[in-house]
């Protein structure tokens, strides 16, 4: 069973996040061990082995990145693992032209005119990638969720970035 | 986690570090990516008319590890011919800096950069011969 059917959801990238609480909230409380323990050992192992498949499940969803690389799995597209690399010119250098601006910004302004931005585009990448999931289209969805890796690394070094001038200026 | 010196000194003082005109006939650009991590590295080789490599930059934007094998890799190809520089491995780089298993991919990365800017610089040349 895959993650959204465990939950009862659709398979959707732009899944309910109110929707998906509750869904896991309430598989929680069916499948909680303190309504097990008077039951007979093998239901208490079912239990607990329900409850951490609810709880991966919701790991993995609640996400939105996470839930399109679940997705993207589930849809057969193949992506580079650990340790691979890739090539594409077009996302390496928008990749490195944005970590160079973010090295070269040297206010919290800068720094968040660049972070901002760059929320912008996960957005709008994302918007994309419901409609490529609709389509099926493997390639596009597979250039797309390496460029979403990219933008969500930006974020995290933008937000050290930030912190180290934020530290440096105190 | 102990990181070697020879890392270490890699990191600390990166070798090389900038960029070449991507443009230019004698200069290959190998540019690669490991999306797992976010790194992403380019390598740029600048090849003298006797064949050899006379000058080698970097920019990489990654941990430690990939700077220190992206700098390494810059300072071992100076001097070798295109085709000597193209044998290096991945493992002679992490042998070298003693990287941690965990960042064996960053020699990987730094071995597909060589690879990939020579690969561009031959692409040229057999574009300018024709």
């Amino acid at each position: 069973m895959d993650h959204f059917a465990r939950l009862g959801l659709p398979a959707a990238l732009d899944l309910d996040a109110a929707a998906l609480d509750r869904a896991y909230f309430a598989l929680q409380r069916q499948w909680h061990p303190d309504r097990f323990v008077a039951k007979p050992p093998e239901d208490r192992v079912r239990a607990s082995a329900e409850a951490a498949s609810v709880n991966e499940a919701y790991r993995t969803l609640k996400d939105p990145l996470s839930r399109a690389f679940y997705m993207a799995g589930m849809a057969g597209v193949d992506l580079p693992g650990d340790g691979k690399t890739i090539d594409d010119p077009d996302l390496l250098m928008e990749a490195m032209e944005a970590r160079e601006a973010l090295h070269d910004a040297d206010t919290p302004e800068a720094v968040d005119k660049l972070a901002v931005e760059a929320r912008q585009d996960v957005h709008k990448a994302l918007a994309e990638l419901a409609s490529l999931f609709l389509a099926n289209d493997r390639a596009a969805i597979r250039k797309t969720l390496l460029r979403l890796r990219y933008l969500d690394k930006f974020a995290e070094e933008a937000r050290a970035r930030r912190m180290n001038i934020d530290r440096s200026n105190a | 986690m102990a990181y070697s010196e020879k890392l270490i000194d890699h990191y600390e003082n990166p070798r090389n570090i900038g960029s070449f005109d991507k443009t230019a006939e004698d200069v290959g650009t190998g540019l690669v990516g490991a999306p797992a991590c976010g790194d992403v590295m380019k390598l740029q080789i600048k090849v003298g008319a006797d064949g050899l490599i006379e000058d080698a930059k970097f920019k990489t934007f990654g941990c430690g590890s990939a700077i220190a094998s992206s700098s390494l890799v810059t300072e071992w190809v100076k001097g070798k011919t295109i085709d000597e520089a193209e044998t290096i491995k991945n493992t002679d780089i992490a042998r070298h800096l003693a990287l941690p298993p965990v960042k064996i991919h960053c020699s990987v990365l730094a071995e597909d950069a060589i690879k990939a800017a020579i690969a561009d610089y031959r692409s040229k040349a057999t574009k300018k011969a024709e």
